[in-house]
């Protein structure tokens, strides 16, 4: 500790923060590849191609796991690399478990590409994954937690930034919830029987399926937010307090809300109503992330018209609100019941997905690619390009799923004169909605594009000529064992 | 805590963030409102629920089918005559030519025109089989979704068109 300061470049591991940008552009080109397919296929069926391996029901779950564990998973690794190290002044604790999280977590990636479409499946939402998959999830998961508190406990530095909370929340809670949803008493290979029945199954189901969404796709992020966003605006966190406060409010209500996946069904009411009240009281802790992050732009509202960094996170942050201001209200019973099974739930999913994790991962990869690989980014306009490829995208697809939500809501409750149902066939209402199915399809595939844009620009980065023209912050970083 | 908030104050953890400075600015008031005016609603909508109101989605349900407006009641079999037949091929070819085809030949669903009645080929067995379905052949159960009315129109022209017995 009392070592003399040393003027050093920090000995911090890129390579793998390198490794899972690459991961992610690869695995986000494919996964949301896979959805527009699934998505030109409930437009034009045809497109389902007749084959078992290319239907629907198998397709789907291959798009919603690559983007969430493949695309997600991987930016989450290489945001969480890149700033731990940097926020605890040390390299990774250990390189071999940084080597077999990573290679372990490509090899996991492959073999849900291949049984997915081979139909292999626990047919648990997000949890499709056969079992011998889980216990390799588990494994590479573990290996990930260990080298992350490893790292935590031989740290420089006394306090934990906020960024930290927000991933530590993510590496216990997704431990129990992968390994609670996924007990179960293996019959063969490729088959196994959960250790929960009925609706026991389906609460355990949504409360992973609910918290998968919560400590996967928003703490992280979160945690993201409160390294790169004060970070490329060069600005103050707005209040450390609120976020203190906003965590912990977040975690303890987030892991009561999952029941909301089961309004009027066969779960007791009074279990309903535990998930709708705790649902609406997210609200506000929600907000709270969105508020620190865009009162930490205060006076820097300016740099929007340079930065696309800026442009990804600021984007992302209000789709945040938004989405969050979304999900308490479908959480409320008589919504719920309109909203449930519709297009709605595609809506407020995607503005999630495509608006928040999407254009915050965007921001967060625009920021790292350069300082990583150590050259100027290779077009700012490129970069401006896609983050308005991804905005358009986004307003048609949610747009469309808005109101083919509600239409499709609205229909299948309709009564006639003489309290017989007014649209019968369901067929009437695929009809009515094929048009917002090709205006989704167009979004997607504009987003999709937009990804590609971005993998071109970062792929050009990383081959143009060496000229280290990002410096990392010199005050934070030149000097180590301090 | 005696000392006088002053906000945009700087905490001074940077050296151990990064570089990244944090102010301690005060809780937005009307974010502090919004929390607890939820939680204090989720609370009140609890008691009320399940305590002073009662309420279930048992009795919902229950409530919505008595307010539902009553299908009018109609004999089995009232239909007849050539405006019943007119109707029922309307109705027929809404519902049930992805099936048995628009004339009645079949495809999916077995072929109407060769005399040959799997479930028996009177006007009253049409009429049964329409309301009740062949679930466990694909053909749904057409009762609750067509009603009475309609399904006697469609027997009838089934059995005009098919040649019934």
């Amino acid at each position: 500790m009392e070592s003399p300061p040393l003027l050093l470049r920090p000995d911090y591991d890129n390579v793998i923060v390198k490794r899972f940008i690459i991961a992610t552009l690869l695995w986000g080109i494919v996964g949301m590849l896979v959805g527009v397919i699934i998505a030109l296929q409930l437009a034009y069926w045809p497109a389902n191609l007749g084959l078992p391996w290319t239907s629907f029901g198998r397709l789907r779950p291959l798009h919603t796991n690559a983007v969430i564990f493949a695309f997600t998973g991987n930016a989450l690794f290489s945001g969480i690399y890149y700033s731990m190290q940097r926020l605890l002044k040390v390299r990774m604790w250990s390189d071999k478990l940084s080597a077999v999280h990573f290679w372990g977590w490509q090899a996991i990636i492959v073999s849900a590409a291949v049984t997915l479409p081979l139909g292999y499946t626990e047919g648990k939402e997000y949890a499709e994954l056969i079992w011998p998959i889980d216990l390799a999830i588990a494994v590479v998961w573990l290996a990930f937690a260990a080298n992350f508190f490893g790292t935590i406990a031989i740290r420089k530095v006394k306090h934990l930034y906020v960024a930290i909370w927000f991933y530590m929340s993510m590496v216990i809670t997704i431990t129990v919830l992968h390994v609670v949803n996924n007990l179960a008493l293996p019959a063969t290979l490729t088959r196994s029987y959960p250790i929960y029945a009925g609706m026991t199954d389906a609460l355990v189901q949504w409360w992973y399926g609910h918290n998968a969404v919560g400590f996967l796709l928003t703490t992280p992020i979160l945690g993201l937010m409160y390294y790169f966003l004060p970070k490329a605006a060069n600005k103050p966190v707005y209040s450390y307090r609120l976020s203190i406060i906003h965590f912990w409010a977040l975690v303890f209500l987030y892991i009561w809300a999952g029941p909301h996946h089961l309004l009027y069904s066969a779960l007791p009411d009074w279990a309903q109503t535990v998930g709708m009240v705790f649902s609406l009281a997210l609200l506000a802790p929600s907000w709270g992330g969105m508020l620190n992050g865009l009162l930490t732009l205060r006076g820097a509202w300016g740099q929007l018209r340079e930065d696309p960094i800026l442009k990804f996170f600021v984007s992302g942050i209000t789709f945040y609100g938004m989405s969050t201001f979304e999900g308490p209200m479908m959480s409320i019973r008589s919504v719920n019941a309109l909203s449930h099974y519709t297009d709605w739930t595609i809506a407020h999913v995607h503005s999630g997905a495509l608006g928040w994790v999407g254009m915050s991962v965007f921001g967060m990869l625009y920021y790292m690619a350069p300082r990583v690989w150590e050259r100027p980014l290779h077009s700012v306009s490129l970069a401006t390009t896609h983050f308005w490829l991804a905005s358009t995208g986004i307003v048609l697809y949610i747009v469309a799923m808005w109101t083919a939500g509600v239409t499709q809501g609205l229909m299948w409750r309709a009564l006639d004169e003489s309290g017989l149902l007014q649209y019968p066939n369901f067929v009437d209402t695929v009809k009515v909605l094929n048009p917002f199915y090709w205006i989704r399809f167009t979004g997607g595939t504009l987003y999709l594009v937009g990804v590609c844009v971005c993998a071109w620009n970062l792929y050009k980065t990383a081959r143009s000529p060496a000229a280290p023209a990002v410096t990392e912050n010199p005050e934070a970083t030149a000097v180590v064992g301090a | 805590m005696s000392d006088k908030y002053v906000p945009d104050q700087i905490l001074g953890h940077s050296d151990e963030a990064d570089g990244i400075e944090e102010y301690d600015n005060a809780l937005p008031a009307w974010w502090l409102g919004l929390f607890a005016f939820t939680v204090v609603f989720g609370v009140l909508y609890t008691v009320d629920y399940h305590f002073i109101s009662h309420r279930s989605q048992v009795k919902e349900y229950t409530a919505e089918l008595e307010a539902a407006p009553k299908p009018a009641a109609v004999v089995a079999g009232s239909a007849s005559g050539p405006e019943a037949i007119e109707a029922g091929k309307a109705i027929f070819g809404a519902n049930c030519v992805g099936c048995h085809g628009a004339d009645l030949h079949g495809g999916v669903g077995p072929d109407l025109t060769d005399h040959t009645w799997i479930h028996g080929g009177r006007l009253p067995d049409i009429e049964k089989t329409i309301t009740t379905g062949v679930p466990e052949k694909g053909m749904i159960t057409w009762g609750p979704i067509l009603g009475p009315q309609k399904i006697a129109q469609v027997a009838a022209y089934v059995h005009e068109a098919g040649g019934g017995e």
